[in-house]
């Protein structure tokens, strides 16, 4: 065995492997109901959109709370194309893909100068009147009647002369759906990977660890905050139009602040900064708002404890750890190193 | 390290879920009520609760449906689409769950109607109004109350013929339930000869309608139509009443409960409202309910309790005629296409046409010395 | 229609005032945004409907002991979840007030229910429903001029203590430069504290009159009159008292104007656009002095 297939088969790598395989082959397994498999895509489609925002704060160092704003866009792209000129999915995904970016831009390129509270607040006022708009152009969007019978997708090739397959229907229920979304996360962890490790990714950790370094380096702040805050947009536009084509339903009340608060909690608790610490962040909160809403009855509890659960929880993980649960690589390493030095201080009778 | 934690954090979710996913096979007939039990709807979801339950202490205490007791299963929907759609996933896994009474809120209903089409799993909502959606619902889904723009229509015409206004101004809600209302009213009004000089707008949660009164009231309107709830509804009569506005108000079933009268005071006086139900119009066996429900949960009965009430009578009756089977429920709720097919309950009879939706009559009533009673109808 | 156009806006901005005063001390002494602030205000008009219902207190005691209780919560709110983290960086400041703000939302419809609430009229002075006098048309009630006064006290209040007192003197000194302050010998952790405690006071005040005025207390009341006040205090330069008296006033004015004459639906969007404006083109609004962040930007 080579050394780098050596190295490939590192525990991290086969766990990684391990979840793989066991998501491909999920909906086989017995006691897996359709309701699982709905809660399962909630959760995908949370990965992509945790993904997508993790560029900004993770990555760059900015905090984002607008990014419901561009979740909602790429929702309303979609489903309006969908249900005003019956565009296929395949064609969709692309289109949200550039309306989210050009938003990104149009919004991202007068803001990102502004010091870090400063753009927050902007977003956050960005995405309120995103809302707002939804709500109120009751002509472009049908406002709070929301926008009913959006096609789910399919895969038609009656232009070839073949078949149409629907990709929802009562026989297989949501499992086509499934696959999409996780075809769909897996070619966004891809990317994200590659960004990464690429140019780009580099100058984007150097914005986020120390600005003024970075620029005496030769990296251009605004140009690369735009990008990124572009590319985050774009993600969080697709994983909209994902939505609209799953819900088949949407209302402008589906797009408020609370999810964007949603999303950041998912990657501050998973880990900001790492990819696959943003994705366990979005399973472990989805799922435990599931949990939550099953046990909070047994217990006596009132409902409003999920949410309440959700606001501690980030009050707590920013007090203890606030690199969260699966910290990027250089903050595992200076925490590792605090913690052995710690460590080696407490051993008695020693002089270091 | 970090992958043994990963691991046992993950072992824990993932069993934490298959057991919440779990259908559970029982010798009972299971029915699923969605409704907002926490939220800002929390009140709503509390009416429906009340009447679901009255009606299945009487089922159950005569024995159940052929000797099988009725088991309910509640899902909080928080009146949200995402959370509907979760809930309706829910309940159409479990196979044990024959027929869903809700959602309460029209766009909840929406968002859980695809899912339920697609697993034909029979739906009946006592309070969703919205005109959509009979449409999305290709027939699985029923409703026990009327559209927002039968009553929207009705209300033109009862301010025009019954009090004889002339010009209004309309406030309304910018959500899917006051703004079908407006375009029905809107478009009655200038059938009926009924001027309106205002329309104004406000989102859910505004506590200053100040502005948008002063401008509606330069118009001089002889009446204003609270087009919304009563949270919202109240405070307007109250900030009206103080710019020396004395003419009638009226609004709709969302103007319909005793908070209205609590929060707005004396200004609640001379408002009228149409509603689905009502006690003094009601037959002899409402009274019996009524008088239950004031018993079991000390408040005075409410249309959604009565609808809730009836729709889980109509399930109970239609499951005794055919069966614990969600096609057969759906085929049969179908077959009442006509008065003398429906069902006779506290509402009147209810019986539905192609698209699920019901002919009921809108009752007026009004509030006279901080007390409702019944306006004259029409 | 305009006199009485501008006398909503007036008392809006009167409340927003008080509001954004607390916002923008807070960022003053901490640079900060107190995203639980506006849960402050909410839980004074809830804690006043408490006492009054629960205690039987009357109307200015409850008004007065809520403050008191207010001014406690900020402390506490400092104590708890603020100070441990004065080291860390921005972001983990940012989400934590964040998630105060989602946590005391949903205690407060745990404690009181998530239905409005109507404010326990009976309690209050019958004299504050009349009307006081009436001015081209327009009539003002002796409750619009109660907050007018309320507020314009609480103002000049707030100005003498910090142009007059040693203790307003140590906070402009902790708002100009927190390590230069505690090197003259200024306690910084007493000073934010009693910051914490004004702006809660004042947003309880804000919170008690809202609720009698128009009459519905709800938990989630703070939230949108925080996001106004804090676009007030933005609009008046984020850090400078008098800016955010006057922006709160400004706000509420363009917002009054705005849902009478231009559209109602977008009213909140007047506040939301006019931060974004504000921020963008003029970041130091009115009075404020442009923040130039010298650390790393996390």
């Amino acid at each position: 065995m080579s050394q780098s297939q050596a190295r490939f088969l590192k525990r991290g790598n086969l766990v990684k492997l391990g979840l793989l395989a066991l998501t491909l082959i999920l909906p086989l397994l017995p006691y897996v109901s359709e309701y699982l498999i709905h809660v399962v895509i909630l959760i995908l489609l949370y990965m992509i959109l945790a993904l997508g925002l993790n560029i900004v704060p993770g990555f760059n160092g900015l905090l984002d709370l607008g990014y419901v704003g561009f979740y909602g866009i790429g929702a309303y792209t979609s489903g309006l194309l969908t249900v005003h000129f019956g565009l296929s999915y395949w064609a969709i995904i692309p289109l949200a893909f550039m309306n989210g970016a050009i938003w990104g831009i149009l919004l991202g390129a007068p803001t990102l100068r502004l010091t870090g509270d400063y753009f927050a607040i902007v977003t956050f006022g960005f995405s309120e009147l995103v809302c707002l708009v939804l709500t109120n152009e009751i002509w472009l969007t049908r406002g709070p009647l929301g926008l009913p019978g959006i096609d789910p997708v399919s895969i038609d090739l009656s232009w070839l002369g073949g078949p149409r397959w629907e990709l929802m229907g009562p026989e297989v229920g949501e499992v086509p759906y499934y696959y999409l979304v996780l075809a769909m996360v897996l070619v966004t962890v891809f990317v994200m990977n590659r960004i990464q490790n690429s140019r780009l990714g580099r100058a984007w950790f150097a914005i986020r660890d120390d600005e003024l370094a970075a620029v005496s380096c030769g990296v251009n702040l605004l140009t690369y905050k735009v990008i990124a805050f572009a590319i985050s947009a774009a993600f969080g536009a697709v994983g909209g139009s994902f939505f609209a084509r799953w819900v088949t339903f949407l209302s402008p009340d589906m797009f408020k602040f609370w999810e964007s608060f949603l999303i950041l909690c998912m990657i501050v608790l998973g880990g900001m900064g790492n990819i696959w610490g943003v994705m366990l962040g979005a399973a472990v909160l989805v799922s435990l708002g599931e949990i939550l809403r099953e046990i909070l009855p047994w217990l006596g509890l009132p409902a409003e404890v999920r949410f309440l659960a959700f606001g501690l929880i980030m009050v707590i993980v920013m007090r203890y750890r606030p690199a969260g649960l699966m910290p990027i690589p250089s903050v595992a390493r200076q925490m590792e190193a605090a913690r052995v030095k710690r460590k080696r201080v407490k051993t008695p009778g020693f002089k270091a | 390290m970090v992958c043994r934690r990963l691991t046992l954090i993950l072992g824990v979710l993932a069993l934490g879920l298959a057991l919440t996913a779990g259908p559970v096979l029982a010798e009972t007939i299971k029915i699923g009520v969605a409704a907002p039990y926490t939220g800002g709807a929390a009140a709503y979801g509390d009416n429906i609760k009340a009447g679901v339950n009255l009606k299945l202490e009487e089922i159950n205490g005569a024995g159940g449906i052929k000797g099988k007791k009725v088991e309910i299963v509640w899902g909080d929907d928080l009146c949200e689409p995402k959370e509907a759609g979760t809930v309706g996933s829910k309940f159409a896994a479990d196979k044990s769950i024959v027929a869903v009474i809700g959602h309460l809120c029209s766009s909840a209903t929406l968002a859980a109607l695809p899912i339920y089409v697609r697993s034909g799993l029979p739906c009946i909502s006592p309070t969703s109004t919205n005109v959509t959606i009979g449409k999305v619902g290709k027939g699985w889904f029923f409703r026990n109350v009327y559209r927002d723009d039968f009553q929207g229509k009705f209300l033109a015409r009862y301010v025009s013929k019954i009090l004889g206004l002339k010009k209004v101004a309309v406030f309304h809600e910018n959500n899917d339930y006051a703004i079908g209302l407006k375009d029905a009213f809107v478009a009655e009004a200038k059938a009926v000869g009924l001027t309106v000089v205002g329309i104004e707008a406000y989102v859910a949660k505004t506590t200053d309608f100040t502005p948008q009164l002063t401008k509606l009231l330069t118009n001089k309107p002889d009446a204003i139509f609270l087009c919304g709830y009563y949270q919202e509804g109240a405070l307007i009569a109250g900030q009206a009443r103080k710019k020396d506005f004395t003419g009638p108000l009226f609004g709709a079933d969302g103007i319909d409960n005793a908070d209205y009268i609590k929060i707005a005071g004396k200004a609640a006086d001379d408002t009228y409202m149409t509603v689905p139900f009502l006690a003094d119009a009601a037959g002899p066996e409402a009274k019996g309910f009524i008088e239950r429900f004031k018993k079991s949960t000390g408040r005075d009965l409410d249309w959604m309790s009565a609808n809730a009430y009836d729709c889980m009578g109509i399930l109970a009756e239609v499951i005794g005629k055919v069966g614990a089977d969600r096609k057969k429920i759906r085929d049969a709720l179908a077959a009442m296409s006509s008065a003398d097919k429906g069902y006779k309950g506290v509402t009147g009879v209810t019986f539905f046409d192609k698209l699920g939706d019901c002919q009921k009559p809108a009752f007026v009533k009004m509030v006279k010395d901080g007390k409702f009673t019944p306006a004259k109808q029409m | 229609m305009l006199l009485e156009q501008l006398i909503n806006g007036l008392t809006l901005g009167g409340i927003y005032a008080l509001i954004a005063v607390g916002y923008t001390m807070v960022y003053g002494v901490i640079q900060l945004i107190n995203f639980a602030h506006g849960e402050v205000y909410m839980l004074g008009a809830f804690f006043a409907l408490t006492f009054i219902n629960l205690l039987g207190l009357p109307f200015y005691l409850a008004f007065l002991l809520s403050m008191v209780c207010c001014a406690v919560c900020g402390m506490l709110l400092d104590m708890v979840a603020y100070r441990p983290l004065r080291r860390s960086p921005r972001l983990a400041a940012l989400i934590t007030a964040i998630g105060m703000s989602i946590f005391l939302q949903n205690l407060a419809m745990i404690i009181w229910g998530s239905r409005p609430l109507p404010f326990a009229q009976e309690a209050v002075p019958a004299y504050f429903e009349a009307k006081a006098f009436t001015l081209a048309g327009v009539s003002l009630s002796w409750f619009q001029l109660f907050i007018f006064g309320v507020t314009i006290i609480m103002m000049t209040g707030l100005n003498l203590i910090i142009k007059k007192t040693s203790t307003g003197r140590a906070m402009r000194a902790v708002a100009q430069n927190k390590t230069m302050a505690a090197l003259v010998g200024v306690n910084v952790n007493k000073v934010i504290t009693i910051t914490f405690a004004l702006a809660g006071a004042m947003a309880a005040a804000a919170g008690i009159m809202v609720g009698v005025y128009y009459n519905s207390l709800y938990p989630t009341m703070g939230y949108i009159a925080g996001v106004k006040a804090f676009a007030a205090a933005v609009l008046g330069g984020i850090g400078s008292v008098p800016g955010a008296m006057l922006g709160g006033v400004v706000l509420g004015v363009a917002e009054a104007l705005g849902a009478g004459y231009l559209s109602s639906l977008y009213r909140d969007g007047i506040s939301y656009a006019v931060m974004i404006i504000v921020i963008v083109f003029i970041p130091a609004g009115f009075f404020g002095k442009l923040i130039r962040e010298t650390k790393k930007s996390l």
